[in-house]
């Protein structure tokens, strides 16, 4: 309650209504009696003080209601004497006088009366009575307890309690304190339920107990304000950065500069179109792969800024494919039909080459535990093998048509795969069970959320759908707006909480969507030449990297203002052996 | 699948068999003036000298069923002194007896007392917690036979401690846990169920001791 210590009776909040304004003194709680038969006319509340008059524009917040939220709101932050001017000025009171002698009778600890009182207030149906006189009494059985009072509280069970006839359970678990008060469960942990709580918690569980016409619940102005704040976060569109910049003042609106638009750095190390990029998990590292057949290593550092870290050459055919080990230490490369190799992220060391002879590989993942791996075959199988190239297991059948994407669902049980021109199948490896996704034009090319629950398919239609797999299918949402009519062009998810939807285009535009609503919100000028592949880094919602056929790759991030004049900054010239 | 009764016929029943049977029960039960009476007239010989035990034996049980339980308990103690040590759950019914009779005879804050003193020590098991939180529960009702833990009060439940005591002294005493007469009818139940699921094809309907023998 805003820093009033628990041990002090709320004295000033505790009065009669405003008719006895004139008596109105600034010391006490109540002690006369003689107010109870005032306290029956205020039993039922607040009639005849323009209960319906309604402020605001759209005439449905209450004025009753407001006043009293916001003396509730007074009173918890601990402005006594403000909340209770309040009351006085505009004659209406917080709580009616019954209510209010009831709170002082738990404070003061008052069961028995608090009992009685509690029956007094009108408008509650027997159960919540019950309720909480059961709450109130468990109150006063533990302080009798704690008193010693062993007797007294065993009679307060029997002769108050169990009469009650609700929450036998707790009624049954109290007995068994009488007889030990300090038992301890098994563990030696204490139990949490034999402390005593204080009067003013006491206090706050009546109030979720009582309806809140008849007890405004605590806090609620500041509940109200936090649902607020909730909606307009959901309702703005470029909603990218953490919460602390949320203000009471004005509506939040995001304006579109948290959204990477600019361009931060050209990445040049390429001698030719790179097809595919990817950051890692931990967005520490960013890997892209080319068709000049190498893989580069970039480090993101601290300042953002990326620098290249390994070249990873050795395959001898343009590498479509990256995957990142599911702890970032090694990652995975596909050679378009021909082998997948396994690095090592920190050495750039190749520690495996994986081949199937007669056949080439043209996709690859790992299986969550990081210990095996699956591979796409141009057979259309999919193999699955242990680290040290030991093949475990090979599913045959139309399984992996010539398409570079294959993913894992997040229980890890489904391998995700396009088995047909128009079809995903969702294959659960051990269970040998098998889910499918139908659309009605080709598969281009698709991702995975962070969480794998949603999947993005980009179609041959210029159109990409996103689909949630977490149990069963459902198509949730389509974006439109960029182009793709000869190449394999990848999208993927983004942004704070994956709020958006980026994807690589033929225009040599990167584009942008908010994922909820569909809308396009940016298109990134820049490239020159086809955009194939976007990645967002997980771990900095400001940074974008986007692949193009300009042989270049771009880092994208938000309007800094000490960006360089051209806001080029070539990152192949100084580092030249990979070393960071 | 019912057996035709033609075939019981091919079967002789030794009559020594069918006094062992009778006198097993009469043992287990404590019936000795019986006992005594059946093994003169039937010109048997007597079981080797359980009498007096018989005696002891009838007593603790009977103690143990009207729910005199300190009497029960010491008399244990007296006739095997390791038993109760050895068999904590008996030891704990037992004692719970006695809770549950000060509880009918509205002796409150005794029972507290007796629990606190008695009941709790076993509460570091957590195996009693439990069955302590259930006796406990009925000190919180000034009409305990309607509370929910009704049951705890009840004939039944005295009976059943009582007999597993005595099943206990019996095998103390290197005797069979069970009279053969209840052994027989158990197997005879089991194997008719058993036979009734293998060929469960024809009505199956439980075997019943009652049908059976009224035929």
């Amino acid at each position: 309650m805003g820093g009033v210590e628990h041990e002090d009776p709320p004295s000033k909040r505790v009065k009669v209504s405003s008719e006895e304004s004139e008596s109105f003194s600034n010391s006490s709680s109540l002690r006369e009696p003689a107010r109870c038969s005032l306290s029956d006319s205020m039993a039922r509340p607040l009639e005849s003080r323009g209960d319906d008059e309604v402020v605001g524009v759209k005439g449905v917040v209450k004025k009753v209601e407001l006043v009293r939220i916001i003396a509730e709101a007074l009173y918890s932050l601990g402005y006594e004497k403000t909340g209770a001017h309040l009351e006085e000025e505009s004659g209406i009171p917080l709580h009616s006088a019954v209510v209010n002698l009831f709170m002082q009778q738990i404070i003061d600890g008052k069961w028995d009366e608090s009992v009685a009182t509690i029956h007094k207030i009108g408008l509650m149906d027997e159960n919540i009575v019950k309720l909480a006189s059961f709450v109130i009494l468990e109150q006063k059985f533990f302080e009798l307890l704690d008193g010693e009072k062993v007797m007294d509280a065993l009679k307060t069970l029997r002769t108050e309690i169990a009469p009650l006839g609700v929450h036998t359970n707790r009624l049954h678990e109290l007995s068994s304190l009488i007889v030990s008060p300090s038992q301890t469960a098994i563990d030696g942990t204490s139990d949490q339920r034999l402390r005593i709580r204080s009067r003013k918690k006491l206090l706050e569980e009546l109030k979720t107990l009582l309806p809140s016409t008849v007890m405004i619940p605590e806090k609620r102005l500041v509940r109200l304000v936090e649902q607020a704040l909730d909606l307009q976060r959901d309702a703005c569109r470029f909603h990218n950065s953490l919460v602390e910049e949320m203000s009471l003042l004005t509506d939040h609106q995001c304006g579109r500069d948290h959204i990477p638009s600019q361009t931060l750095q050209i990445l040049e190390e390429h001698s030719n179109e790179v097809w595919f990029l990817q950051f890692s998990h931990n967005g520490e590292y960013l890997a892209s792969s080319s068709s000049d057949c190498l893989v580069i290593i970039w480090e993101v550092k601290v300042d953002g800024r990326i620098s290249l870290k390994h070249r990873l050459s050795g395959h001898q055919k343009p590498v479509s494919y990256i995957s990142w080990s599911p702890d970032d230490h090694q990652l995975l490369t596909c050679g378009v039909e021909e082998a997948v190799r396994r690095w090592d992220t920190a050495s750039g060391e190749c520690l495996h080459i994986y081949e199937k002879s007669g056949l080439g590989l043209i996709n690859c993942a790992w299986a969550p535990d990081g210990r095996r791996i699956f591979c796409g075959v141009t057979d259309k199988s999919i193999c699955m093998w242990d680290l040290e190239g030991k093949e475990v297991e090979c599913w045959k059948g139309q399984k992996s048509i010539r398409i570079s994407d294959l993913g894992i669902s997040s229980d890890g049980k489904q391998l995700i795969t396009v088995c047909k021109e128009t079809m995903i199948s969702l294959f659960g490896w051990e269970s040998n069970s098998e889910k499918f996704i139908e659309e009605d034009h080709t598969i281009i090319s698709f991702a995975l959320s962070k969480d794998n629950r949603f999947l993005l398919v980009s179609l041959s239609n210029q159109e990409l759908h996103l689909w949630s797999i977490d149990g069963s299918v459902i198509l949730v949402a389509k974006y439109r707006g960029h182009k793709r009519s000869r190449l394999v062009v990848r999208s993927c998810f983004g942004g704070l909480e994956q709020a958006f939807i980026a994807s690589g285009s033929e225009d040599s535009q990167v584009y942008i969507w908010h994922r909820v609503s569909g809308e396009l919100i940016l298109t990134l000028p820049g490239h020159s030449g086809a955009v194939n592949c976007v990645s967002w880094n997980p771990a900095n919602p400001h940074m974008l990297a986007s692949a193009s056929d300009d042989r270049t790759i771009r880092i994208w991030g938000i309007n800094q203002v000490n960006m360089t004049q051209n806001g080029r900054h070539s990152n192949g010239v100084c580092y030249c052996n990979g070393a960071t | 699948m019912d057996v035709d009764p033609r075939q019981w016929e091919n079967i002789d029943v030794n009559d020594k068999d069918i006094h062992n049977i009778v006198l097993s029960y009469l043992v287990h039960n404590c019936f000795k003036d019986t006992m005594e009476s059946f093994v003169s007239c039937a010109g048997i010989e007597q079981p080797a000298d359980h009498l007096e035990d018989m005696e002891k034996r009838k007593r603790i049980f009977h103690s143990a069923l009207d729910g005199d339980a300190l009497k029960a308990i010491e008399l244990t103690e007296e006739f095997t002194p390791d038993l109760l040590e050895n068999n904590k759950d008996l030891h704990f019914d037992l004692l719970s007896l006695h809770f549950a009779k000060l509880i009918c005879l509205r002796k409150c804050t005794e029972a507290l007392g007796f629990a606190q003193l008695k009941l709790t020590p076993f509460g570091t098991m957590q195996k009693y917690v439990e069955k302590i939180e259930d006796f406990m529960s009925l000190l919180a009702y000034e009409e305990p036979e309607k509370s929910p833990m009704f049951h705890l009060l009840s004939l039944e439940y005295r009976q059943r401690v009582a007999d597993n005591l005595n099943r206990e002294i019996l095998a103390h005493a290197n005797l069979p846990r069970y009279s053969a007469a209840e052994r027989l009818i158990q197997q005879a139940t089991v194997v008719r169920q058993s036979l009734n699921q293998e060929f469960g094809k024809d009505g199956n309907q439980l075997f019943s001791l009652k049908d059976f023998l009224e035929r």
